[in-house]
């Protein structure tokens, strides 16, 4: 055998290029392993409407901002059959629009339109078309802020704990301060809204106008945040409810006397035009109404009209609602065991290190020290036992360090103890260990059983938000939706706490220490707790404010049956709330019995010397 | 024979100084006693005697460290010494008082309040508590003017008067006084005697301390005198004090 006859002819490297070109997908901005990452996310978020999907957003060939979430959801979507539509600010010839169709349709190869009837895909910034939108079309909303909850919380891990446990009162104080301010609610676009009876999410970038048009849609309604790669989606049919207040009607933008100065439409969102006219949003909805290729009836029926200011209907939904009495709260009985508490705890440490109980041995009032001589650990606090009755204030007193406050934050939940356990008459009937409770149920507790004062009202306050939003925020997490009721609510809570009803609606940060201490005071008192926890209440205050705190609380104590622990290293202050007092010592309780008692008969040697410290 | 509204036995009280060497003071040393109803039995002695130490063992200020103190009420006989704390917190509202030389009053509260205060204690409205105050109070002569002023304002005497109204307004079952009217003038002691002997006609059993025989004299039943911790000596005022001088 010779050496081959026929050569074969060597490839060249743009030969190959181009038959791979041949056999690959058309090239688009995005590969298909991001279009694949983006629709399990949209499924994601059809499968549970209103809620947050995270996805892998990409960089995309326009600014953030400028609608790079929508981009990516219209390019994950669309097939070659598709035909896409594009509007920015209702128009379909913006620079904007026109860049990101041209940008889809290179991209994927589609059919345009300007005709939403034609589309099956309309990409927008602000608006839902007027044109009804039925079966099978996907509206898809470039996203500027996903997170309703990003203005009242910072921190992202706990917007999601807030969603998980739909924990939404700050959304509540968000549009009771508005009502405040302005009298009625002033958010244009963003507006809160509950989807399905269970997630709140923000309608932003469409105007209050639209809202009701997303409730029962028929079209898959899907928004995408680019910058905070959140994908999230209102299926077709889904209920869409704006938060409101049952005594506040949900309004849209627009009067009744509202009428396009173009094609004259009364019924279609309008804008200000030049000259002081307004005119349609929707250029092509103007556009067609004077060709007269419009169906107005249909149109007509699926307009918000309904929703147009009244002040009529303003005054009737706020006498409407029959309103509970400020006071009623009061009224509920507070229930006690069978051996009289309402609050019971037994035994409760809290270690910080190694150890556990381990630890313990060598520790407190006896070695006079509370770092474990075997771990190291920090035994705050152990083996901790009271029990208080309704109208009972129990004190809790030593010096800093003894470990009066750790009990006490083991007790609200800030902190878990180590061992022990407590128990609350309304958590079932007191035979169920309250710190076996996970902290979504400890959490709940704290909105209308257990209130605490802290040392610093800063703690307990949000400090931007008015007095009677404060004590909203208590309110509107226990339930309370009707706004007249709180603000009755709030002004009695101001007046009991002697603040003055002038100031009600002024930021808390713009109030002294000593009106904080008090604000703080009536938030805590908001939903009447059971259980109302006093943490050094007056330790920041000077001495004349200080004593208008102690009469106030000495008096909001005695006309109610709240069990109280009250802790402080002051004796005076003690004295003054407290029957009944347990003293604390490196961590361990060395003697308790009446306060008067321990002021003038005092047993232990360390009660001895702070008696005698506090006398001189 | 009836039984006794206040009944002490083998009370003893012994105070350990840990903050001046550990050493022990012992102001009662084995203490029987009985107060019935309508009784009013006054303690005599020098001063250490142990005569206020029993008066704030029985009010449990002092926690005895033995013996037994039974006060009858309408649910049966109560044994205060080893009585939980939370329920010796409010017998003491309803059932004992206790009038100190000095008016133990919450800061910033004015002498109404205060007195209205423990007639509520006592079970009665917050009307009638009021207008039982008011009667006490102008029974002992105390200035309408300063009924609503702070009470640290008052003047010792003043402040005195005070503390025996909201001690005896719609009075409890067992009055415990100690030195009530050490502070007062002449005429004002005489109204407040006078008050205090109503109590016993009211069927208030009383355990008074007073430094004054002549007190003692006119309104004690009985006269224990104290020595040492001990009682010394029981009886009649003038069996115990002699004749006036």
């Amino acid at each position: 055998m010779t050496v081959t006859d026929t050569v074969t002819e060597t490839p060249t490297t743009a030969g190959v290029l181009a038959a791979l070109d041949a056999e690959s997908f058309p090239r688009g901005i995005l590969d298909e392993g991001s279009k694949r990452e983006i629709r399990r996310a949209t499924l994601t978020a059809v499968c549970v409407p209103g809620y947050q999907v995270p996805f892998g957003s990409r960089e995309m060939p326009v600014a953030r901002g400028w609608g790079s979430g929508g981009l990516q959801l219209t390019l994950g979507l669309l097939g070659g059959h598709d035909t896409v539509k594009v509007i920015d600010q209702g128009d379909d010839d913006g620079v904007n629009a026109t860049n990101l169709r041209r940008l889809i349709v290179d991209s994927e190869h589609c059919a345009q339109t300007q005709d939403t009837r034609d589309c099956s895909v309309v990409q927008s910034r602000h608006r839902i078309p007027e044109e009804p939108l039925i079966d099978d079309q996907v509206l898809v909303l470039q996203v500027p802020v996903a997170e309703p909850l990003r203005g009242v919380q910072k921190s992202v891990s706990e917007c999601a704990r807030m969603h998980a446990e739909a924990d939404y009162s700050m959304i509540w104080v968000s549009l009771y301060e508005d009502l405040v301010r302005n009298g009625m609610i002033t958010k244009t676009t963003g507006y809160p809204v509950l989807v399905n009876g269970r997630y709140v999410m923000v309608t932003t970038p469409i105007p209050r106008w639209d809202v009701p048009r997303l409730n029962n849609a028929a079209s898959l309604t899907l928004f995408g945040a680019g910058r905070e790669k959140r994908i999230f989606a209102v299926p077709p049919y889904t209920r869409v409810e704006p938060l409101t207040f049952d005594d506040v009607p949900f309004e849209v933008e627009g009067d009744t006397a509202q009428r396009c100065a173009r094609c004259g439409s009364s019924d279609t969102f309008l804008v200000e035009a030049p000259g002081g006219r307004t005119a349609c949003s929707d250029i092509e909805w103007c556009t067609r109404t004077l060709d007269g290729d419009v169906d107005t009836r249909n149109h007509a029926e699926r307009s918000p009209l309904r929703f147009l200011p009244d002040p009529a209907r303003r005054v009737r939904a706020a006498t409407a609602v029959k309103r509970r009495g400020p006071a009623e709260l009061e009224a509920r009985p507070v229930p006690a065991h069978a051996d009289g508490w309402t609050l019971a705890v037994r035994g409760v440490g809290k270690v910080h290190g190694p150890g556990g109980a381990d630890a313990v041995p060598g520790t407190g009032p006896g070695t006079g020290t509370a770092i474990s001589p075997r771990t190291g650990a920090v035994v705050a606090a152990w083996d901790v036992g009271f029990d208080v009755a309704p109208g009972e204030a129990l004190g809790l007193i030593g010096e800093s360090g003894s470990g009066k406050s750790t009990v006490l934050r083991c007790l609200v939940g800030e902190e878990t103890a180590t061992a022990g356990s407590m128990f609350l008459t309304t958590v079932g009937g007191g035979d169920t260990d309250v710190f076996g409770l996970d902290a979504a149920e400890r959490r709940a507790l704290r909105v209308d059983t257990v209130g605490l004062v802290h040392q610093n009202p800063a703690d307990g306050l949000t400090m931007k938000v008015s007095a009677g939003g404060n004590i909203a925020e208590r309110l509107t997490a226990a339930g309370w939706r009707n706004y007249h009721e709180i603000r009755d609510r709030a002004a009695y809570l101001l007046e009991k706490v002697e603040v003055p009803l002038e100031r009600m609606d002024d930021p808390v940060h713009t109030f002294s220490g000593g009106m904080r201490q008090r604000v703080q005071i009536a938030k805590a008192l908001a939903t009447d707790p059971r259980v109302l926890l006093l943490d050094e209440p007056t330790t920041g205050l000077d001495a004349s404010v200080a004593a208008g705190v102690l009469d106030l609380l000495r008096k909001l104590l005695a006309e109610r049956d709240t069990a109280a622990v009250v802790v402080s290293h002051d004796f005076a202050v003690i004295e003054a709330l407290t029957d009944r007092c347990l003293v604390m010592n490196v961590g361990r309780v060395v003697e308790s019995g009446l306060t008067d008692q321990l002021f003038q008969d005092p047993h232990h040697p360390y009660t001895q010397r702070l008696v005698a410290a506090a006398r001189r | 024979m009836i039984s006794p509204i206040l009944s002490v036995r083998a009370l003893r009280k012994t105070f350990t100084l840990h903050t001046i060497d550990g050493r022990t003071v012992t102001s009662l040393h084995g203490v029987d006693l009985d107060v019935a109803e309508g009784e009013h039995v006054a303690l005599a002695g020098p001063s250490g005697a142990g005569k206020s130490s029993l008066l704030r063992c029985v009010h449990r200020s002092y926690l005895p460290d033995g013996g037994t103190v039974t006060l009858r009420t309408d649910d049966g006989p109560v044994e205060l010494t080893s009585l939980p704390d939370r329920e010796m917190a409010r017998l003491r509202g309803r059932e004992l008082g206790y009038v100190s030389q000095f008016l133990s009053a919450p800061p910033r509260t004015g002498p109404m309040d205060v007195v209205a205060a423990a007639g509520r204690r006592r079970g009665m409205s917050r009307s009638d508590a009021r207008d039982a105050a008011a009667d006490s109070l102008r029974r002992l002569a105390l200035d309408e003017a300063l009924w609503d002023v702070d009470c640290s304002v008052l003047s010792g005497g003043e402040r005195q008067r005070v503390n025996i109204a909201a001690g005896t307004v719609n009075p409890p079952r067992l009055l415990l006084l100690d030195e009530p009217v050490s502070a007062l003038d002449p005429a004002n002691r005489e109204r407040a005697l006078e008050l205090i002997a109503s109590l016993s006609a009211q069927g208030v059993a009383v355990l008074a301390v007073f430094h004054d025989l002549d007190a003692m004299r006119r309104l004690a039943s009985r006269v224990i005198r104290f020595s040492e911790g001990r009682i010394a000596q029981q009886g009649s005022a003038f069996d115990v004090l002699g004749a006036a001088a």
